[in-house]
């Protein structure tokens, strides 16, 4: 009797401790709620007290902040943030929270009504996550940001008319690699990259030396990003026009065709590897010339490889400066003082310390990403690098879209499942180049009709 | 409390108390998330969950039309049918070596089983660099040996057993540590009888080892089954569907549905629904068949 009615107490413990558990989560969800009310209660508070009030009404200001940095720029992310936790004497603790699964934990957070107050991510995550995302176009009313110290065209991939949903944290251009050691070897000067893409393909017939297992060109057929910068050099933006009015580039686009023929040409010479990724052999040295982002130079030089960087090569559709901006951007989950903390943490980024230096130009010179402001970009630190030196020296009225309109918002799926499709098809050969841009121009149309 | 404790101190009403944790659990994270799958792919639903309109069976009608879902359809019914029959009676004649309690079998047994605990993602990650086709340790060993290049991740018609390899190689130790289990609670008696009558060890392992485990082989053959049909990790990893989309499973298609381009959920989840419907079909059978045999 009494082992049974011990049993029957286990179970009842198991079973209420199993509620105490969702509740314990729905608490943790409801958290941000309650925090978030006094702080926009102080916030009103900071609008009618006067100033001496207003620190000590920011004193409990939390900003959640998440990101997907995972990589080694992610620590240095963290050390930046802590950096700020530390230094920063408004009472705004930055809680950051970097995570390979940002996006569907994001969607599922908006989904379920919460979500982080501070968000780093892509630019285009605007078409998708828009409704979530409040309106920072003020960011530069209520701090000492100066709007015209930002490089304009990447102000414009963060906006949607005179919305503003990011201010830009990082840009990412794609760029040409070039091994100098394989360059002497072949015969070539290794400080003249290719110009065109006819001396692409030249070179990389030169280039290539099979009995040591050495590409000329590194075109990943399954890398969606690198081949759509490399297309739109040859053919233009995918997709133009305007709302409602969107119109796909794919079929009897020339420069499209004639890309997909120099590619598959390439492959079937043995000038450029059937290969998923080349950014490994690029690392190890069996790479002839490649083209993508900047995290590419870590790869390179970490093998120790002798290389050049430069932009990537202009083809018939003229001067091309596309990347992809990230930006902050502040969500609909964030109260006013929330919000407020986090456009004084935007501008800490952006701002110059007594030394000169701020976190977005260590960030810059750092991980190797060209700056968004020319304040940055005139430094000497900037300057000194030859990496940011040669990224940064694209045409600047080069227009700067990514493969399609930049205020287009089907850009994933064109990326995700257009580009790789016709790419695929072409380099192993289940399809020509006229049925696979056709099948293209089919898929892409598909994806217009609905914007 | 007496009366209460009076109430539930019965087997019958007792047992409902002891299953109540598990059904809990089952509630919330199998039977309200399949049951939210079903009705969301009616509908038309960005990632965002934020708005929904009701398009019937839109969804399953276009999924019917799309040739990628059909291909990796065709994609995970070839991996299946490589994994696990090799899996299912690979496994069993690995076990059926390594059955007695001596340290080299204990050895053996903790080798194979090493790969399960190991995450896919290291995993998939090791053996994408083995297999490179330029700068993998094995592809180079071949060329050495004369074999040519060979190209195991970038050759539609090869990679999809490339990865059936990787996935069998990955979790054949947990399926051989259940039959090594099985086998050891064969009473001995069956195996000395069968010795005095002269039966060798082939003949004991098809006359007393297999029929004796016969429901832990169902078991593996009916859970491996299900587990090979929902595929993803793996090839998510190594291959991400390529070359050509000749490895892209039904799981990695939806995946790519839902979170990586268009972001259609409701789509995503029609097509989930699909391969519930195969796999319930397929186990229903495959239980029905276990139960006629006992």
């Amino acid at each position: 009797m009494k082992k049974r009615a011990i049993s029957i107490l286990l179970t009842t413990a198991m079973t209420i401790s199993l509620f105490t558990g969702c509740g314990g989560a729905e608490k943790a969800a409801e958290a941000p709620q309650a925090e978030k009310e006094p702080a926009a209660q102080e916030s009103e508070g900071e609008q009618t007290q006067p100033e001496a009030d207003s620190q000590t009404a920011a004193e409990s200001v939390k900003v959640t902040f998440w990101n997907s940095f995972t990589g080694a720029d992610g620590d240095m992310l963290t050390d930046l943030v802590n950096r700020y936790n530390e230094e920063n004497t408004d009472g705004i603790t930055v809680e950051m929270d970097i995570s390979a699964d940002f996006d569907s934990q994001l969607s599922t957070a908006f989904a379920a009504g919460t979500g982080p107050t501070m968000i780093l991510s892509s630019s285009a995550y605007r078409f998708t996550y828009g409704d979530y995302m409040q309106d920072i176009s003020d960011v530069f009313e209520k701090t000492n940001l100066d709007k015209t110290d930002f490089i304009q065209s990447y102000l414009d991939y963060c906006s949607e008319g005179d919305t503003l949903y990011f201010v830009p944290f990082q840009i990412v251009g794609y760029y040409m690699y070039w091994n100098k050691d394989l360059f002497t070897a072949a015969g070539l000067d290794p400080e003249t990259p290719p110009s065109t893409w006819d001396e692409w393909a030249e070179y990389a017939q030169k280039l290539t030396d099979e009995s040591k297992n050495v590409y000329g060109s590194g075109i990943s057929y399954d890398y969606a990003y690198q081949i759509a910068h490399i297309m739109q050099r040859f053919g233009g933006l995918a997709v133009t026009g305007e709302s409602g009015n969107w119109k796909a580039n794919f079929e009897g686009n020339s420069g499209y065709a004639k890309f997909l023929n120099m590619y598959q040409t390439m492959v079937q010479n043995g000038d450029n590897p059937l290969e998923a990724d080349t950014d490994s052999m690029a690392s190890a040295g069996q790479i002839g010339m490649t083209v993508g982002g900047p995290w590419v130079t870590a790869g390179l030089d970490t093998a120790g490889v002798n290389y050049g960087i430069g932009l990537i090569p202009t083809g018939d559709a003229g001067d091309m400066n596309s990347v992809e901006v990230l930006g902050f951007s502040v969500t609909t989950a964030a109260s006013d003082a929330e919000k407020a903390a986090a456009y004084k943490f935007i501008e800490w980024w952006n701002t110059e310390n007594a030394e000169g230096s701020s976190p977005a130009l260590e960030w810059s010179v750092a991980n190797g990403f060209p700056a968004y402001t020319y304040s940055v970009q005139e430094k000497d630190a900037y300057k000194a690098s030859a990496k940011l030196s040669a990224m940064s020296a694209a045409n600047p009225d080069a227009p700067t879209d990514f493969i399609v309109d930049s205020s287009f918002p089907g850009t994933n799926a064109v990326i995700a499942d257009v580009i790789p499709e016709m790419i695929n098809s072409v380099a192993f050969g289940s399809s020509s180049v006229e049925d696979a841009l056709a099948k293209a121009q089919e898929a892409a149309d598909k994806i217009t009709a609905n914007y | 409390m007496k009366a209460c404790i009076k109430y539930w101190n019965k087997p019958s009403r007792c047992a409902y108390l002891f299953l109540a944790p598990s059904v809990i659990l089952l509630i919330l994270f199998s039977v309200i998330p399949l049951a939210a799958a079903f009705g969301l792919s009616l509908f038309d639903v960005p990632i965002t969950m934020n708005t929904a309109s009701f398009v019937g069976f839109t969804n399953f009608i276009e999924a019917f039309h799309d040739e990628r879902f059909l291909n990796s359809l065709k994609v995970t019914a070839v991996f299946t049918l490589l994994e696990v029959p090799l899996q299912v009676f690979g496994a069993l004649v690995i076990a059926s070596f390594l059955t007695k309690n001596n340290f080299r079998n204990k050895l053996l047994r903790a080798i194979y089983f090493l790969p399960v605990i190991c995450s896919a993602t290291a995993v998939g990650i090791m053996w994408k660099m083995i297999l490179h086709s330029n700068i993998g340790f094995i592809t180079a060993v071949l060329q050495t040996m004369g074999l040519g290049k060979i190209n195991f991740l970038n050759t539609p018609g090869l990679t999809i057993f490339v990865v059936s390899f990787i996935s069998l190689w990955r979790s054949f130790g947990i399926s051989a540590i259940i039959y090594v289990t099985a086998i050891q609670q064969v009473s001995a008696s069956l195996y000395e009888a069968a010795e005095m009558d002269g039966a060798g060890k082939i003949k004991q392992f098809f006359h007393i080892t297999a029929p004796s485990i016969r429901p832990t082989f169902w078991y593996i053959l009916m859970t491996r089954f299900a587990g090979a049909l929902q595929i993803f990790d793996i090839i998510y990893i190594t291959t991400n569907g390529g070359p050509n989309y000749t490895t892209e499973s039904t799981v990695t298609y939806i995946y790519s549905r839902a979170f990586s381009s268009a972001s259609s959920m409701g789509y995503a989840s029609a097509m989930s629904v699909i391969l519930f419907v195969i796999i319930m079909a397929v186990t229903v059978v495959m239980y029905r068949k276990m139960n006629k045999e006992d």
